[in-house]
């Protein structure tokens, strides 16, 4: 769409036509697409929440981590009631605060563990494409390798080596997630690869880089998008299978999987222990799944597994 | 097809020795000092500890297993490559080494607790196969009905959910709501795998960590089923058989489904790959004596031989069961054989 013989460009007209660009397109078929966007609106509500806790859930729930010793046995595990509309934990303190700051927990991993995977994914997709060859064979092999582990196994043992902290689980997961997207990207690079347009840059004389930046590289933008919004709710259910088997944040910061981990001792007593905090997980995995659909959709990526 | 097979075993091999050298250095970038592990923490003599040492393959022994000293009195200790040679050997030779916790062979120790994560798996995969593969059927068939979008959705929701929490939610109907109910005369045990409790057949302890473990899995398959099948039917050989006047259940049956069904079991066969890797979530959810739990407790304590050894042993059993799968797969489909040469039609 870019008439760059036109030199006399409009401003009046740059408003409509920017609808018709491949994002413009796209915003507007996954605005009809209703699932996709109560997906949309259930992750900013949970950011919300999760961004501004500490201006109101404190003062109307009370501190999420601090134990009051003086009242926490005769708080604790309380049923559900107005003042605590989950209940509150063994140590007294209240349920759904401790939801809302998990949120923190989990977005955080979600979404820095992605960008970790993604980046590595990237550069190792774009080597073995754009390169092939021996380079090809050696990256495709060892992401063969990782892939040949039994995933929740090798995150914990790389818990148990690199220690247990919120930094350590993004990275675990972040490391270990990267062989998935290169795959995707290596596949997309060599079909774009195929293209006359880059055929052209490079008999124009464009460096590698130069085509990968400017070429390749927005021309995947789009299943990158796709497929990183699908691995943040992988990457948030791996967190809290983490925190769940005790290898995630250290206590007494709150975390949706420790709460279930918290909540399996009373399970026959105090059930709502740990329901809120399984509802959280599932709604916002749910969330970036159909949100993933919808982007697939509505920026058109083929996508080989369903 | 027989060079299709020699290459994807040739492919293997690289992988293997990365994989386990990927495990080997892990060990030995833990910290924790093996004779602190393996003593609980409590000082020790430097007899013993020279035994430990060499017991463990730490330090260079002679035939008989004892240490071997240097011109200053001073213990040898082994190259971490031959440490690596050593490990390698014995794992050709069926010695995985010997648990720093408990001191008993690791051999054994995953000998025992396998047959309950296979048993567990096989029973998973049952519930994977009939209830994935029909749901699938259903949905595709009567596309866009209201049990189609029944699938669509429970498929969705399971993908979404962590098993474990699934489990615990299965613990909570079924061991104690149906207690409570029916004052305890029907409930399902939701720990271990039987005997403490007389009171059930050893059987029962399986129905929910299989429908637990089975769970992701079965959404997956009914997926991959339901797209499948959709995509098949407008082949043109479908189109064939509905203008030569076939029936539509005898085209989904006859023709349909054979063809449909291939991306499908792959699938399945990998996934039991996977689950013989010792469903950990499930089996801790499940108090459930497998090696996912036993790998599981190892990590925590820092129990090496028992990870590298149950690891090992998962991830030659996964390659093998996926090396199965890929042959069955060109098998199955002969456009997969690459070597062979192109056949028309």
């Amino acid at each position: 769409m870019s008439d760059t013989m036109n030199t006399t460009v409009q401003p009046e007209e740059s408003a409509p036509s920017s609808s018709r660009t491949l994002w413009g397109d796209a915003w507007a078929r996954l605005r009809k697409n209703k699932l996709a966007m109560i997906g949309a609106a259930w992750i900013i509500f949970v950011i919300l929440v999760a961004v501004t806790a500490d201006l109101w859930a404190p003062q109307l729930l009370g501190s999420p981590t601090a134990i009051d010793t003086a009242t926490a046995a005769s708080n604790a595990r309380l049923a559900p009631s107005l003042e605590h509309p989950f209940g509150t934990d063994a140590s007294g303190r209240d349920v759904l605060v401790r939801v809302i700051y998990g949120a923190r927990v989990s977005l955080t991993v979600g979404v820095v563990a992605t960008l970790i995977s993604t980046a590595i994914g990237l550069v190792m997709g774009a080597i073995a494409a754009y390169y092939g060859g021996i380079w090809d064979t050696i990256i495709m092999r060892l992401a063969d390798m990782f892939l040949a582990f039994p995933y929740t196994l090798f995150v914990i043992a790389l818990i148990a080596v690199i220690g247990r902290s919120l930094q350590n689980v993004f990275i675990a997961i972040g490391i270990l997630g990267w062989p998935s997207i290169a795959r995707v990207f290596r596949s997309a690079i060599l079909s774009i690869k195929e293209n006359d347009y880059v055929d052209a840059a490079r008999a124009m004389g464009a460096s590698d880089l130069r085509i990968v930046a400017r070429h390749i590289f927005p021309n995947s933008v789009a299943s990158i998008v796709v497929y990183a919004t699908m691995n943040i709710g992988g990457a948030i259910l791996t967190e809290s299978a983490l925190s769940y088997l005790g290898m995630g944040v250290t206590p007494p910061t709150p975390s949706w999987g420790t709460m279930i981990q918290d909540g399996q001792t009373f399970l026959q007593t105090e059930p709502w222990l740990m329901i809120l905090p399984g509802l959280a997980i599932l709604t916002t995995v749910l969330a970036f799944s159909l949100l993933g659909d919808g982007l697939r959709d509505a920026l058109d990526v083929k996508m080989k597994d369903a | 097809m027989g060079k299709y097979i020699l290459k994807r075993v040739v492919q293997f091999i690289p992988v293997f020795l990365g994989v386990t050298i990927i495990l080997f250095a892990l060990q030995n970038i833990v910290p924790g000092d093996p004779v602190l592990l393996i003593t609980g923490g409590k000082a020790v003599s430097e007899e013993t500890d020279t035994a430990i040492r060499a017991a463990q393959g730490l330090i260079e022994t002679d035939e008989d297993g004892n240490a071997i000293y240097d011109e200053n009195g001073d213990t040898i200790p082994t190259p971490v490559w031959k440490q690596y040679f050593n490990y390698l050997n014995g794992l050709l030779h069926g010695d995985l080494g010997t648990s720093y916790s408990r001191g008993l062979d690791v051999t054994d120790i995953l000998l025992e607790k396998y047959p309950y994560t296979v048993r567990l798996a096989a029973l998973a995969i049952c519930i994977e196969a009939v209830v994935g593969i029909g749901a699938g059927i259903v949905s595709a068939v009567k596309r866009y009905s209201f049990w189609d979008v029944l699938v669509t959705l429970v498929t969705s929701v399971l993908v979404a959910m962590p098993a474990f929490w699934l489990g615990m939610l299965l613990q909570l109907f079924f061991g104690v709501f149906l207690k409570n109910v029916t004052g305890g005369a029907f409930y399902l045990p939701i720990s271990g795998a039987g005997g403490a409790h007389a009171e059930f057949q050893g059987w029962v302890y399986y129905i929910l960590p299989a429908i637990t473990l089975a769970s992701v899995s079965t959404a997956y398959t009914a997926r991959i089923m339901r797209s499948q099948l959709l995509e098949v039917m407008n082949q043109d050989y479908i189109v064939t058989a509905k203008a030569k006047g076939l029936s539509r259940g005898g085209i989904i049956l006859h023709h349909a489904l054979k063809n449909a069904l291939i991306p499908v079991i792959t699938y399945i066969g990998i996934d039991f790959g996977a689950m013989l890797s010792g469903a950990i979530l499930t089996e801790t959810v499940f108090n459930w004596p497998g090696v996912g739990m036993e790998i599981y407790r190892a990590i925590t304590q820092r129990d090496w031989p028992i990870v590298l050894g149950g690891v090992t042993v998962i991830v030659v059993v996964v390659m093998i069961i996926n090396l199965l799968v890929d042959v069955s797969y060109a098998f199955l489909d002969p456009r997969i054989r690459y070597g062979s040469p192109k056949k028309e039609g």
